[in-house]
């Protein structure tokens, strides 16, 4: 018999939770696979470690961007070694609730269902991420009250007020923490002139990056390629410039926490005050995100226990109670 | 046969007459159980979010890390 399962396809890292087991599964969105037999080589921690560093025959890519998949048969692939992964047959078709970016369009909606189906479930319902990642973060979204939710992950940031269950505003931008790393590779190449890859500027933003000036302030050196001579090359980076560099993808995200905040209701929006704003996901653990969000809005910003998991966590919620909870998923919505 | 055509008329009506009323009952009563059903769909989804329900989840998780570690 076939577990039900729920899936956090992100940008980033794809979660798996199980019906009645909880999380069996959580590793990097990479796949490697070979460009001339079409095979896949590698997936997950695996595949993340190939990134950047593989001959020219093999190629490590991330299918989604912007939460929303960019090539359609390698997703389906993915997907389908992961079911496989979890322990799904071609004999035990579960159903399948996936997490995706609520500003997904109809196109990319259909593409994310018919990957799921075709990669071995019964059935795929989607999830609005914001949605689940309140139920995951367990804020009390079945009172009248005002909740707020900042998710932001790989390629979004989504920013939704919920109040009975449902809805009520909602604002998202394809910006996320992928951003954030290459606005830190395009700052390293224009002021140092010197190339760094994608993993080099996610440790970075790891190390040193910051939103807000604080006591941890400090430098790192980096080394790449020196784009003039060719060769390998060591530099310094302080916090400072790192803070410089991230600057725009920081204001874009914090700029649309602030336009969800003007959507919402008069009668819930003095609720916040009082309750503050939940921060979820991998890129609002950049140190002091939640500090200049709330330095910005005047609104407390408070962390979620769980960041990484919540919005599975919430997915998997809805699994467990998936009659029940049927008129969440998008599409049966009227 | 004029007996017999005026009860079969007087039958036939009051047949349609009660058709039509068991009718109305049956479309009235279903209106109420779909506004009922309403009412009871919107309190299981509320329901399912409270914290008590999602207790379950997190406990299982819980429980599934602390297995795996």
């Amino acid at each position: 018999m076939a577990r039900d399962l729920a899936i956090d396809l992100g940008t980033a890292n794809t979660l798996v939770y199980m019906k009645g087991k909880g999380i069996v599964l959580n590793e990097p969105s990479v796949i490697a696979v070979n460009r001339q037999s079409g095979e896949v080589l590698a997936t997950g921690h695996d595949a993340w470690d190939m990134i950047g560093r593989t001959p020219s025959y093999i190629v490590a890519v991330r299918p989604l961007r912007g939460g929303a998949i960019t090539d359609f048969d390698i997703t389906e692939r993915m997907i389908r070694l992961l079911l496989q992964r979890v322990g799904v047959s071609r004999f035990t078709r579960p159903k399948v609730v996936i997490c995706v970016p609520s500003a997904i369009t109809e196109v990319e909606r259909r593409a994310v269902t018919d990957a799921t189906r075709r990669a071995g479930a019964s059935d795929a319902q989607l999830i609005e991420q914001p949605m689940a990642a309140a139920i995951g973060a367990n804020l009390p979204i079945d009172e009248p009250v005002g909740n707020m939710v900042i998710d932001i992950g790989g390629g979004t940031t989504e920013t939704a007020v919920i109040s009975l269950g449902g809805v009520v505003a909602l604002e998202a931008i394809r910006v996320g923490s992928f951003d954030i790393d290459a606005a830190i590779q395009s700052y390293v190449r224009r002021e140092h002139g010197v190339a760094i890859g994608e993993r080099t500027a996610e440790e970075i933003k790891i190390q040193i990056g910051s939103a807000e000036p604080g006591p941890q302030d400090r430098s790192a050196d980096i080394r790449g390629r020196d784009l003039v001579t060719g060769l390998p090359k060591t530099v310094r980076l302080t916090a400072e410039e790192v803070r410089f560099a991230i600057d725009e993808p920081v204001a874009a995200m914090v700029l649309s926490v602030k336009r969800c905040l003007a959507k919402a209701p008069p009668e819930l929006a003095q609720d916040f005050l009082a309750r503050g704003m939940y921060l979820v996901g991998g890129g609002g653990m950049l140190r002091g995100l939640a500090a200049r969000i709330e330095r910005e809005t005047e609104v407390p910003v408070k962390m979620s226990p769980q960041p990484l998991e919540a919005v599975v966590l919430g997915a998997g919620h809805c699994i467990e109670n998936y009659q029940a909870l049927r008129g969440m998923f998008m599409g049966t919505r009227r | 046969m004029i007996g017999l055509s005026f009860f079969t008329a007087l039958f036939s009506f009051i047949a349609i007459v009660s058709g039509a009323t068991l009718l109305v009952l049956i479309y009235l009563d279903n209106r109420n159980v779909r506004i009922d059903d309403g009412i009871a769909n919107f309190r299981r989804h509320i329901d399912a979010l409270s914290p008590e329900a999602r207790q379950s989840s997190v406990h299982r998780n819980n429980q599934e890390d602390r297995r795996n570690q």
